[in-house]
């Protein structure tokens, strides 16, 4: 429905067929992972090997209707967003653009909004040395699409470049959970919840020769289309004798819940050339949600060193990412907690509970290169480390198991290009 | 007809000469005012669309051309490959696609003559007389 207003509204711009201008053009990448662990960790990486981690593929067509206004379309095809199984293609951008004066630029439709430094051009894996994008960081929202408005504004001098840009909108999103342990089927799930999302920001960034500098403010509110969200696990005491004062069991059925949370997001990142060729980038992003003790109060972080040596980057990284203590406390509470007298199906239910959170706390080093093929292809390599701490919810953790103390090592190769 | 297919051809035959580092030309459709670096920067980057009150359509052209590298290197101070780097990001950032690119000097004349707007590049040594040249290096 929307497309289609969009579309309408494209047809109806008074246009001159002569002036009209297409523009297309191509983005892929083919990425290939593998770790050492069995459990899958982002999804799909896996100790067999997997294809569809960092595999995108894409067509943009950019429609120059004057010099003041424009379209843009950009499908994708990628694994889908609401099951690990398949591959869809969707519509990643879908907007009409307005440049009333130089240096002020309106956009409409469905739009990605600048929340880290490479989050609009995140699918185009030609832009960037990275294999991936640092997840701890790029994974701060769960989906970065609008459907909404933007506005763009800058200031030039010679030498530098202001530019402040704000957003507004909502769209629908699948929040993907895995748990290890159901109380009555037994065994694990992994399911994705219908969720909806509305905000803005403001986002602030200042460019000075190969420097950027980026500071955003980002509210966020977030509502499950079907049903609320639980504001805390309830804990509910076992009644005394037989069992021992004090004890109880975290239960998700009871618990309390709210229409909706708001969140606020803080990020900061610059990406600063240093002397003999580095580059240095480092991105922090900080989310509070204070409606609910959940995985969406944490913090992230990551710095990268660069540097071009011919047709070759080599990098290396560092990326941090850790729930709020009162998240990572009710975590540890919530999955340690036994009782004297052991029912069946207990142990799944704070199992259950406790992954309800989706909690984090990993880090990850990471080496690798890009390699420039043609000024428009890389092709990469990387190997990275993580570690978990009290848990990491990007690790698909067995039945009965947990993704805590882990250590996972994921080789990676891709070839990216556009055209 | 005849006046203006000898003109292409003289274009052609001194582009077909010319070497980076020569120096360029810009010229504009007929009524576009003088301008400046900074104004053809922002121009050629996507960042601005006018030229004093005027709206603008830059012409490049194509990569490789020794015009265009001319051009590049002396106005924006990049290479190829950065100004495509440039323009890779900036088109999947979601701020426009890059200027049009025409085949040769003889296109970009003939389209600048005749395009409301329109801004191209030639050598120097290579303007017909009678071309709007709105900047010179």
């Amino acid at each position: 429905m929307k497309l289609n207003t969009l579309l309408a509204l494209l047809l109806a711009v008074p246009m001159a067929a002569k002036a009209v201008e297409f523009n297309w053009s191509g983005f892929g990448t083919a990425g290939y992972a593998i770790s050492d662990n069995a459990n899958r960790y982002q999804r799909f990486i896996t100790d067999r090997g997997t294809f569809n981690r960092d595999s995108v593929f894409g067509g943009q067509l950019d429609v120059k209707l004057s010099p003041q206004f424009g379209a843009t379309i950009q499908a994708r095809l990628a694994p889908a967003a609401d099951s690990d199984s398949r591959w869809e293609p969707s519509l990643a951008w879908a907007f009409l653009s307005w440049r009333p004066l130089d240096d002020f630029l309106l956009r409409a439709g469905k739009l990605r909004v600048p929340l880290m430094l490479n989050t609009e051009n995140q699918d185009v894996g030609a832009t960037y040395p990275f294999v991936r994008l640092p997840v701890e960081v790029y994974s701060t929202a769960p989906t970065t699409d609008i459907w909404g408005v933007m506005f763009s504004k800058s200031w030039w001098r010679a030498d530098w470049e202001w530019g402040l840009d704000g957003y507004y909108g909502k769209i629908n999103y699948f929040q993907r959970l895995h748990v290890r342990d159901m109380p009555q089927q037994g065994g694990g799930a992994t399911w994705y919840d219908p969720t909806r999302l509305e905000g803005g920001g403001l986002v602030l960034s200042l460019r000075a020769d190969e420097d950027v500098y980026r500071i955003g403010y980002h509210r966020i509110e977030t509502r499950r289309r079907q049903g609320g969200i639980i504001s805390d696990l309830a804990f509910t005491p076992l009644p005394s004798p037989p069992y021992q004062p004090g004890e109880g069991l975290y239960d998700v059925s009871s618990s309390p819940q709210v229409d909706a949370t708001v969140s606020q997001l803080l990020t900061l990142g610059a990406s600063v050339a240093l002397p003999e060729g580095f580059q240095l980038t480092a991105e922090y992003a900080r989310l509070l949600s204070p409606d609910a003790v959940n995985g969406w109060n944490r913090w992230s972080a990551y710095a990268a060193l660069a540097k071009r040596i011919g047709r070759w980057t080599p990098y290396g990284y560092y990326a941090q990412m850790q729930s709020a203590g009162n998240v990572l406390r009710r975590y540890q509470a919530v999955e340690n907690n036994n009782v004297s007298i052991p029912a069946p199906g207990m142990a799944a239910s704070q199992h259950l509970a406790a992954d309800y959170l989706i909690a984090h706390d990993q880090s990850t080093w990471a080496v690798g290169t890009a390699y420039q093929l043609t000024p428009r292809s890389l092709l990469k390599t990387e190997w990275s480390q993580t570690h978990t701490g009290i848990v990491s919810s990007f690790i698909d953790a067995p039945s009965g198991g947990s993704s805590a103390n882990q250590r996972i090592d994921v080789f990676s190769v891709s070839y990216s290009f556009t055209f | 007809m005849r006046k203006r297919l000898l003109l292409l051809l003289f274009a052609q035959l001194v582009a077909r000469g010319a070497i980076a580092g020569e120096p360029v030309a810009v010229i504009a459709y007929a009524g576009m005012p003088k301008t400046d670096v900074a104004a053809l920067q922002r121009l050629y980057t996507g960042r601005s669309v006018s030229i004093g009150q005027l709206s603008a359509v830059p012409i490049n052209l194509p990569v490789g051309h020794p015009v265009r590298q001319s051009f590049l290197e002396s106005l924006l101070g990049q290479n190829d490959e950065q100004y495509t780097a440039y323009w890779l990001v900036r088109r999947y950032v979601g701020k426009g696609a890059p200027p049009k690119e025409l085949a040769d000097v003889g296109e970009v004349l003939d389209y600048v003559r005749n395009t409301p707007g329109a801004v191209g590049y030639l050598p120097q040594s290579s303007v017909p007389p009678g071309v709007n040249v709105i900047f010179r290096r």
